[in-house]
């Protein structure tokens, strides 16, 4: 560990490219894993009979058709949960490639310049 | 501390520029970060302002109208997605950038041995290594900047005199027990949120650095 850490392998740590599909499948499985949990919380706890059950998080339908809270709400919500994570972690990790690309485009053509 | 000045002092003596180059290359993946967590934000608050709009028309905003109390002039209108979208761009960028400030840090100099999933090219920079995370100091910084967000964000319904008239704040309470929208409330929903993140964020890491390592067994 502490063996001196050459310049190169900084370098290599700041242009490291985010892996897409990890990224993807990652967030994914978190986001899928807190909204069965935030549905699953709701329904664990006591509340008096014909009390309604989590009315706030039973809106997230309006974005998330078929979402209820209820066990099987809590399954649909970690199907939704995993899509949206995906989505947000491919997101994620395509945008942060694509400005490392860019950045590294940018100092290129500035060195080009300077090299002129 | 004292490893981290031992480290710093073992860089010093091997290569004067080392540190600098660290601290640069911490700022500049801060700043990448920053930038790609505030359009991210700004894209969902924008999104989400829309599809209220469409979905509820007039009626829209019940809840999304809520985050007026921290974004200064946002509305559930069409102008109000543009303001939305520049507050989320500003927090969750600062945030972002914020984080992996913190997350560089902690790394330290250890930041190539940690993040390197493969052994570092001779040329990183047209032939890039894969990223891995690592889970403590990812959760580390993460869930400090989040539990700073709960404190401070509680805080300011305190300040402001609403309070008692936060109803849906209070809802955290059904996650973080004992939270309440009071100063020592936020400070114990900011414990408590610090301790969820970090779990998220070490769940997070090890199904990323499990995955990237079955993809690039080969490399």
């Amino acid at each position: 560990m502490n063996r001196p850490v050459r310049d190169h392998e900084i370098l290599s740590a700041v242009f490291a490219k985010m892996d897409v599909p990890a990224m993807s499948i990652a967030a994914g499985v978190v986001c899928s894993l807190l909204l069965f949990l935030a549905t699953a919380t709701l329904l664990l706890q006591a509340v008096p009979q014909d009390y309604p059950v989590g009315p706030h998080l039973r809106d997230l339908a309006v974005y998330l058709p078929g979402y209820q809270v209820s066990w099987l709400g809590a399954i649909f919500g970690a199907f939704y949960g995993f899509l949206v994570g995906a989505v947000a972690g491919f997101a994620a990790a395509v945008y942060w490639n694509l400005t490392h690309y860019v950045a590294l485009g940018v100092m290129l053509i500035s060195s080009a310049e300077l090299a002129d | 501390m004292g490893n981290y000045q031992n480290m710093r002092a073992t860089n010093q003596n091997v290569n004067g520029v080392n540190l600098k180059l660290l601290n640069a290359a911490i700022r500049f993946n801060a700043l990448m970060l920053g930038l790609t967590a505030g359009t991210l934000a700004a894209v969902i608050i924008y999104v989400a302002t829309h599809a209220s709009i469409s979905k509820w028309g007039s009626d829209s905003g019940n809840y999304l109208g809520l985050l007026a109390i921290f974004f200064p002039g946002y509305s559930v209108t069409s102008n109000g997605a543009w303001v939305g979208a520049f507050w989320a761009f500003v927090y969750a960028g600062t945030g972002s950038a914020l984080s992996y400030r913190l997350y560089g840090r902690v790394l330290g100099t250890r930041i190539a041995d940690i993040l390197l999933s493969t052994v570092s090219t001779e040329n990183p920079v047209l032939k890039p290594s894969v990223l891995r995370l690592h889970g403590i100091s990812l959760g580390l910084a993460i869930g400090t900047i989040a539990a700073l967000g709960l404190f401070f964000s509680t805080g300011w319904l305190v300040v402001r005199g609403t309070a008692d008239e936060s109803v849906h704040a209070a809802l955290f309470s059904n996650y973080i027990p004992g939270y309440s929208v009071s100063i020592l409330g936020g400070l114990w929903g900011a414990m408590e949120l610090f301790a969820l993140v970090f779990i998220a964020c070490i769940l997070l890491a090890t199904v990323y650095n499990r995955i990237v390592e079955m993809r690039h067994k080969q490399s």
